[in-house]
């Protein structure tokens, strides 16, 4: 093979072309956060070190390298490991539980010489890719519902080891690219309603017990919405039947998982629905954020001026919330191109998924769409106030090794299945 | 799959994603848009502090201007508050105790209820050392919210001398905050003047804070290079005292260790000189926290260090009130500059009481003039007898007792000139008999006074109403000038040359110098808890007065033996010593002192 066809891969170049754009913003705005602010000020010490960019540029190089290898390897070997990966990634998931180091109260990371791996991040590769092969295992033969039923204790499994570490934001990916990849493979509509009604029931009672402080009376209305829906809407009795118990048993199930909660992350989720409730807490992050991208306007503060992110009003500026940096410096322009260059990698995937011929190849590529999206919609969310703050990067854009290889990787499948979808 | 099937999945995975990237993009759209002013000036917010930056205040100086009191500073180590309750300063503050070595647990609590007060700083080492300072600011890095503030100390130079005359400053109290203080605007922390000219001139010395806008950090460190004032500061103004330093230390030295204080009055320019009184205290202390126990031991001095003699301390005149009964005895024309009364056998029978003369065994046939050099009681009995309590305690108002007298100190009592009035409503009408106008006489009784009162009797006999209205600071409107005296000027320099004579001849030899002529009166004021008070006033020269001085020494006995040397070597450092010739002209006021 010669060196160009390596280091150019086949596939569709619009995907390759934005995820280059991306990792190329990330360095801009990473080494924006590691200048001193200058201007009126005194020269002052940005507070993230400058290595950060460096070494985020040796991640970003890893990353291509990944990708590269990612879009060449045969699919069929993916297709073959991915099952044995993914238990080994369970069982190393197990193992840090047990053994890892504890780093601010949390076992996330092993440490590797200098470098912390977060096994996580690589169990979303194998995640994908193992319930994309058992999904894709029985093609042409309609979906069935034990299958569905094995992905999803493979689903909460995951979800409970990372949980655990604790990491909830990595956890819920989990849960998120199950719900796309089993939503693709054809579980019935009223699954996904009885579902989509349940979280919605959840949600009303936690307002009605938690924020609202014990008055149960909207949680209520919202059951009486229901049934009058239930009674007007021409579907099965069993369907009805169906619809009402998983409502009543959410909504009655929620205070207990809310006890199962831990204390900060009960905070956290408080928080979200009154950030001013602890302004210096976890409410802090939330309102911070929001101020730098508010203030940003239209076309930012323009770059290396951004004076929140300057003066470390901005918490985990160069990881979690650097989109809040881009909304100050940039503006809404900013916000609004990075978001596009997602947009077209998201849509892209869906069409790679609904043309690829392989089954497995399909539901990888619907796990990686489902990925980006998740990943993207909360990270983005969160930095605005839309969700409560929980740990999740930014794909492509947040300071990190393990997520830049995790997407980069992820995005190198992308690419093989588009290249053997389209070219041949 | 069925195709049909698979496109529509595919329609609603897309319709999802666009719909969430929607919701993004709407949700920005606000945030940027309509809503980026709010969230502009949050950012402005939290970047822009206003600091409220305290006036230096006003020195004091004496009247040839050398410094009495001013400011240096004091470091504190403080905390931000905001940072202290994020529970951001756990480990810091933890740190800080161990440098210190101080008790993490009671600092947590000192820590806590400044936060409860609402400080935006709290102050976790007050006063630190150079070292320690150095050592925080070191580390400053390591130390978020951590900042070494200064404030400004009062400096008193000359420590216990101006104690009581120029007072201290203190921190002020919280109750004390926004009540009463007018348009001062007072914060916890905040120096307050407690006593003396610093508590008189409070506003003039304090000035105005100011405030400005500074840049900060999100860990509160100041990294703005200028400063926006919205308020300019305002200093404190200057107060140049009409007191020498020379004089005072003159006074305080003559004084020595006795319980005892003086006033020394300019009678020129009715500048006060010198305003001693003794046990002192040393205000330095004063200034920083001091400790409960110190504090206790200064209260607790039975000898009452922090009480102002000078103003505070009332005492029965004594012979010291004798050339004012006689003079209200010449003004009312019972008697005459040279009139013989009854001899004086000891003492005087008035009723069934025996009034005693101070010499139980008399003074034998004796003279106006006579009666006053040698201060005998029994004639200044007859003449009381041929006055009455009303005539005595209009004469003693004229020359200025019975009310304050300095016009700033409101520590200033006024004593007491009891009249019929007083005596009815005190003992009931007609329930006193006229035996209180012979006490009276020789200033006994009911009749209290202050030493600054004495030395104004003292500077009005040697010059009469030539006599300025007394003053303590250059410059110093007085609304209340002294009273008119009303007494014939014959009469004032008859009455001056018997004073003369006192000092010649009779009870005040011991004040007498050899190069001026001093005139005075001596006075032993009768002290039912102890032993007697010696009193001496005086005036010098006799021909030309310049000033006058009076003294009092608790529990020491007789003036004539007592007092009059006090007097006689503060008068000796006047007329010799360097400070005379500054006294002779009023101090202008200029752009300095008080309006």
């Amino acid at each position: 093979m010669r060196m160009r066809e390596f280091l150019v891969p086949d596939g569709d170049r619009w995907i390759l072309l934005c995820w280059l754009l991306l990792c190329l913003s990330s360095l801009a705005v990473l080494w924006s956060v590691t200048e001193p602010i200058r201007g009126p000020y005194l020269d002052l010490d940005p507070g993230v070190v400058k290595s950060v960019f460096y070494r985020q540029v040796v991640w970003v190089l890893v990353g291509l390298m990944a990708l590269l290898v990612a879009a060449r390897i045969r699919l069929r070997t993916l297709e073959n490991l991915a099952v044995p990966t993914m238990l080994a990634l369970v069982a190393l998931l197990t193992l840090l539980l047990v053994l890892g180091p504890s780093i601010s109260g949390s076992r996330r990371w092993f440490l590797l010489g200098p470098i912390r791996m977060q096994p996580a991040e690589f169990a979303k590769i194998t995640f994908i890719l193992a319930v994309a092969r058992i999904l894709g295992g029985n093609q042409d033969q309609g979906p069935r519902p034990m299958l569905v039923i094995g992905t999803l204790g493979l689903m909460l499994v995951h979800v409970f080891l990372v949980m655990r570490e604790p990491d909830l934001g990595t956890s819920l990916v989990f849960l998120a690219v199950w719900i796309g990849m089993v939503f693709w493979y054809g579980v019935p509509g009223i699954l996904l309603l009885g579902a989509g009604s349940a979280a919605l029931s959840a949600v009303i009672m936690f307002i009605s017990e938690s924020v609202l402080s014990r008055q149960p009376w909207p949680w209520g209305l919202y059951l009486l919405l229901l049934i009058g829906i239930l009674y007007l809407v021409p579907i099965g009795i069993p369907a009805r039947i169906f619809m009402l118990l998983i409502n009543v048993a959410s909504g009655l199930g929620i205070p207990f998982l809310w006890e199962k909660l831990r204390g900060y992350q009960q905070e956290r989720i408080l928080t979200f629905f009154d950030p001013m409730r602890d302004q210096f807490g976890s409410g802090y992050q939330a309102i911070q954020s929001k101020v730098a991208i508010g203030s940003g306007g239209v076309f930012g503060t323009h770059y290396l001026q951004g004076t929140q992110k300057g003066l470390a009003f901005l918490p985990e500026r160069h990881t979690d919330f650097i989109f809040s940096v881009v909304g100050e410096e940039l503006g809404l322009v900013g916000c609004v191109f990075l978001l596009m260059l997602f947009l077209v990698i998201i849509m892209r995937g869906i069409t790679i998924a609904g043309a690829a011929r392989r089954s497995f190849w399909r539901y990888a590529a619907v796990g990686i769409v489902a990925y980006f999206t998740f990943h993207v919609f909360v990270n983005v969310s969160i930095t605005t106030g839309l969700l409560p703050v929980t740990g999740l990067p930014l794909p492509g854009l947040s300071y990190g090794g393990s997520n830049m290889v995790t997407s980069s990787f992820l995005l190198g499948v992308l690419l093989n299945i588009s290249s053997r979808t389209f070219d041949t | 799959m069925p195709g049909r099937e698979l496109e529509f999945r595919k329609q609603i995975f897309r319709g999802v994603v666009v719909l969430l990237f929607m919701l993004l993009a709407g949700d920005l759209f606000w945030m940027t848009v309509p809503r980026s002013r709010y969230y502009r000036g949050l950012a402005l917010e939290n970047r822009q502090v206003r600091f409220r930056v305290r006036a230096p205040r006003g020195r004091v100086l004496d009247r040839r201007g050398v410094l009495l009191a001013d400011n240096t500073f004091i470091a504190d180590i403080t905390l931000s508050a905001r940072e202290y309750a994020a529970g951001r300063c756990d480990s810091t503050v933890a740190r800080l105790c161990s440098w210190f070595g101080l008790e993490e647990d009671a600092v947590q609590a000192r820590l806590d209820a400044q936060q409860e007060r609402g400080a935006g700083r709290l102050t976790l080492v007050a006063n630190a050392d150079l070292a320690g300072v150095v050592l925080v600011e070191e580390r400053r890095r390591e130390l978020p919210g951590v900042r070494v503030e200064t404030r400004p100390r009062r400096r008193y130079v000359q420590g216990p001398l101006f104690a009581h005359l120029i007072g201290y400053v203190g921190q002020i109290r919280d109750e004390e905050i926004g009540s009463g203080n007018g348009d001062l605007d007072y914060r916890s922390g905040d120096m307050i003047g407690r006593q003396g000219i610093e508590r008189a001139f409070e506003a003039p010395l304090r000035g105005r804070c100011g405030i400005k806008l500074e840049e900060v950090n999100a860990a509160g460190h100041r990294v703005g290079r200028s400063p926006v004032w919205l308020e300019e500061v305002v200093p404190g103004r200057d107060i140049r005292l009409t007191l020498d330093l020379q004089l005072q230390q003159a006074l305080a030295e003559a004084i020595g260790p006795r319980v005892a204080c003086g006033v020394a009055i300019s009678c020129r320019t009715g500048e006060i000189l010198a305003a001693y009184s003794n046990p002192t205290f040393d205000p330095n202390l004063l200034t920083v926290p001091i400790s409960q126990a110190d504090w206790q031991l200064l209260i607790d001095d039975p000898r009452k260090p922090f009480f102002n003699r000078v103003l505070q301390a009332t005492y029965p005149p004594a012979s010291l009130y004798k050339p004012i009964v006689s003079l209200a005895a010449l003004g009312a024309g019972v008697v005459g500059r040279d009139t013989e009364l009854e001899p004086c056998l000891g003492g005087w029978q008035l009723g069934n009481r025996y009034f005693r003369c101070w010499k139980s065994s008399g003074h034998g046939r004796i003279d106006h003039l006579d009666a006053l050099v040698h201060s005998c009681d029994t004639y200044f009995y007859q003449l009381a007898l041929k006055l009455d309590i009303d005539t005595l305690a209009k004469a003693a108002r004229a020359f200025g007792l019975g009310a304050v007298r300095s016009g700033i100190f409101s520590e200033e009592v006024p004593g007491l000139v009891p009249d019929r009035k007083w005596y009815d409503e005190h003992f009931g009408p007609g329930r006193w008999s006229r035996g209180v106008v012979l006490n009276n006489a020789i200033g006994q009784g009911e009749l209290l006074v202050t030493p600054l009162q004495m030395a104004i009797v003292a500077g009005r006999l040697a010059v009469g109403e030539g006599l300025p209205t007394p003053t303590f600071v250059a410059g110093q409107q007085r609304t209340d000038p002294l009273p008119p005296l009303g007494f014939s000027a014959l009469d004032l320099a008859w009455e001056r040359k018997a004073l003369r004579e006192v000092v010649v001849r009779g009870t005040g030899q011991n004040a007498a110098l050899p190069d001026v002529p001093v005139a005075g009166k001596t006075g032993t004021a009768q002290n039912p808890h102890g032993e007697d008070h010696a009193w001496f006033m005086c005036f010098a020269p006799a021909d030309a007065p310049e000033v006058a001085l009076a003294v009092i020494v608790e529990n020491a006995g007789h003036g004539g033996s007592e007092a009059a040397p006090v007097a006689r070597q503060w008068l000796e450092a006047y007329f010799h010593g360097s400070a005379r010739e500054s006294t002779l002209e009023p101090l202008k006021p200029t752009g300095e002192v008080f309006p």
